[in-house]
């Protein structure tokens, strides 16, 4: 069996400073990362290479996913493999319906699979499914994507359209920053609730909070473009309380 | 550019059946010369194409009109081939209070009316083209609603052209009477069109209270020239509502032209073109407010790809007596091109000092953000460049209250992209 996600220094810039410096990292099905770090340490960056953001220069020794050269894939070939970003600032988009958009979405994927599109009953039951995962309500599905959301409408409206689209890889970009604590909750539980044996999560965060409701098998420090250590759940504990400076004093010099 | 006169000599056997062809070939054929891009006017748009053409009158006539049909819509349609009537292919259909007919059949009152009018609004002095329509048409829809009539149906004048080289002067006039409500399209189409020029000149005065939509669907091919002139005469209280929808045309030049004479107008100007290839589009718009109490609206949106390029110039006029006058104008444009192009113009000229005008117009592209976010879900960038034109021109399209006719114009930029593809 192929490797399911596996980044073999990665390395990316942008306008010529070199944002990220050299990653390393694999995943498996059925774990959850976390990746953690100080503002500026290239955590979103990472998150936008994999999603195939354009405006960066990317090179590395190897990113594969499913067996597939994921620097080779469109955004949206990547999308249809199953990988789903859940974007740090959601984008609206005025004129164009949730609706419509979702099952713009829906079928581009239902056509990678060779499946027929979806019938309109089929639509209309899994958007009512899929709403009641994350509390959104029907009302913000009717209207356009994102347009007059609130932060939090936002961030759930992603959770909703990852739901939506069951992606194998979800990759989540600072999805609790901005987040009132029951917002949070059901955030992370709409994740709990999709999480199975067969696909996994990177969960992008700033603090240990949002990793009290997603439990994360792995937990990454990423610092200056590199991921600096790696440990299991406790490490974000131990960040919460002794910060990053620990990890960090002396890797400037490297 | 080839001699005028050379050009004109083309048309002199068609015979002058009013009184108002007579004098306009005598301007036309003496002092009043066609525009350069030395005229303010025609800055942009070379007619060059059109005038140094030999012209052939062909004997092409269309099987049937089905293909030419607007899907799920019922009309009463009215039929012209190279600018002649043709009454086999024209409905039979009528309703009360409604004359729908060729200009050159009417007679008693109707004629009457005809002589008053006709040539009234368009100015055949200053206009070179609208003065060669006026000399050489052939026919054109003569529509009457009379007072207080509700029409139900929509009119649909089918302008079809065909053949090689060839010219179709069409003119139509429209009067719509006191409280009077009517939908009218005028449907262009040079599916079998090979290098002609289409030169329509429509003379449209609306009465006291009354309600008039008019749809022009533009769709002479791209090989064609196509001059539409538009002059909408409106009396106090009317509401006048004009959406040009340009589907093709190598050269399509369209003048609108409102003279807003009473109290209490409403006239509203809509566009959407999607242009590709080498067409180039040419949209003047004029709203003349002379009376108080008036509102304008206009909103022209288009999208240009390839080599395609354009020309906006909405004028807004507010004389000194157009006090309290509402005028808004606003025309966008997405290229999705580096060699499109379009300049675009809006001016106001305001002698009132009591009004509201605003204008402004907008050159960009599809955004980069939302394209990423919509790719990212698994749309390609042409699905997703889809969604975002349809949201662009949305705003347009509910003005069109003809559900089949908003549907046909969805499906014509649905039909865009599917050829960008391919």
């Amino acid at each position: 069996m192929s490797d399911f996600l596996k980044i073999k220094n990665l390395k990316a810039s942008i306008d010529g400073n070199q944002i990220l410096k050299g990653i390393d990292l694999e995943v498996k099905p059925g774990e959850v990362h976390a990746i953690m770090g100080p503002n500026g340490s290239g955590k979103s960056t990472l998150a936008s290479v994999l999603a195939g953001r354009e405006e960066y220069e990317v090179e590395a020794d190897e990113v594969s996913y499913l067996g597939d050269d994921v620097l080779e894939l469109a955004p949206e070939e990547r999308s249809r493999a199953g990988l789903f970003l859940a974007f740090q600032y959601p984008v609206e988009i005025p004129g164009v319906s949730n609706i419509n958009f979702l099952k713009a979405a829906v079928n581009a994927k239902r056509k990678h699979r060779g499946l027929d599109d979806i019938s309109a009953k089929d639509f209309m039951f899994m958007m009512k499914e899929k709403q009641a995962l994350v509390e959104l309500k029907q009302s913000l599905a009717n209207r356009s994507v994102n347009e007059g959301f609130s932060g939090g409408e936002k961030k759930r409206n992603e959770i909703f359209q990852m739901a939506m689209l069951e992606p194998r890889l979800g990759i989540l970009d600072e999805t609790d920053s901005g987040l009132d604590i029951d917002a949070l909750k059901i955030v992370a539980n709409g994740v709990n609730k999709l999480k199975n044996d067969e696909n996994a999560f990177i969960v992008i965060t700033h603090y240990q909070r949002l990793l009290d409701y997603i439990i994360p098998d792995f937990v990454h420090v990423l610092f200056d473009g590199r991921i600096v250590k790696s440990g299991d759940k406790t490490l974000a504990l131990e960040l919460e309380e002794k910060g990053y400076d620990w990890l960090t004093n002396g890797v400037e010099a490297i | 550019m080839g001699d005028k006169q050379t050009f004109l000599k083309q048309f002199d056997s068609i015979p002058a059946v009013f009184p108002v062809q007579g004098t306009a070939r005598a301007h036309i054929h003496n002092g009043l010369d066609f525009p350069t891009t030395r005229d303010e006017y025609w800055k942009y748009t070379r007619v060059n194409a059109i005038l140094d053409k030999d012209y052939i009158d062909n004997s092409w006539m269309p099987s049937s009109i089905n293909e030419y049909s607007i899907p799920a819509m019922d009309s009463i349609d009215i039929v012209f081939v190279n600018g002649g009537f043709n009454k086999e292919l024209s409905s039979n259909a009528s309703e009360s209070g409604l004359v729908f007919g060729s200009v050159l059949n009417q007679d008693g009152e109707n004629k009457n009316l005809i002589l008053e009018h006709l040539g009234k609004y368009a100015d055949s002095e200053k206009h070179a083209f609208s003065a060669f329509n006026t000399s050489y048409f052939k026919d054109g829809a003569f529509i009457r609603i009379k007072k207080g009539c509700e029409i139900k149906r929509p009119l649909r004048i089918l302008n079809l052209s065909g053949g090689v080289n060839q010219a179709n002067n069409l003119r139509n006039l429209f009067l719509i009477e006191e409280n009077a409500q009517v939908q009218i399209i005028a449907h262009n189409i040079g599916a079998e069109l090979q290098g002609g020029f289409v030169n329509v000149v429509t003379e449209v005065s609306v009465g006291d209270g009354s309600n008039l939509e008019y749809y022009l669907i533009e769709n002479d091919g791209d090989e064609s020239s196509l001059i539409n002139t538009t002059h909408v005469h409106q009396a106090g209280t009317s509401t006048a509502k004009v959406v040009t929808l340009t589907q093709s045309g190598r050269l399509v030049r369209n003048n609108l032209n409102f003279d807003i004479n009473g109290q209490g107008c409403e006239s509203n100007m809509y566009g959407i073109y999607f242009t590709s290839g080498k067409q180039h589009l040419d949209n003047h718009t004029y709203a003349d407010h002379r009376s108080p109490n008036c509102e304008s609206n206009e909103l022209y949106k288009g999208v240009m790809t390839e080599r395609s390029t354009g020309v906006f110039n909405g004028k807004i006029m507010v004389r000194q007596e157009a006090q309290k006058t509402n005028a808004f104008q606003s025309n966008q444009n997405i290229l999705l091109s580096d060699n499109a192009s379009i300049n675009t113009k809006p001016e106001l000229e305001i002698y009132a000092d009591d009004v509201k005008c605003s204008h402004g117009c907008t050159i960009g592209q599809l955004d980069d953000e939302a394209l990423f976010y919509l790719r990212s879900r698994g749309l390609n960038k042409l699905e997703a460049s889809k969604l975002l034109i349809q949201a662009f021109a949305g705003d347009v399209l509910e003005e069109i209250s003809i559900p089949a006719l908003q549907e046909y114009v969805a499906e014509f930029i649905h039909k865009k992209f599917e050829d960008l593809d391919a």
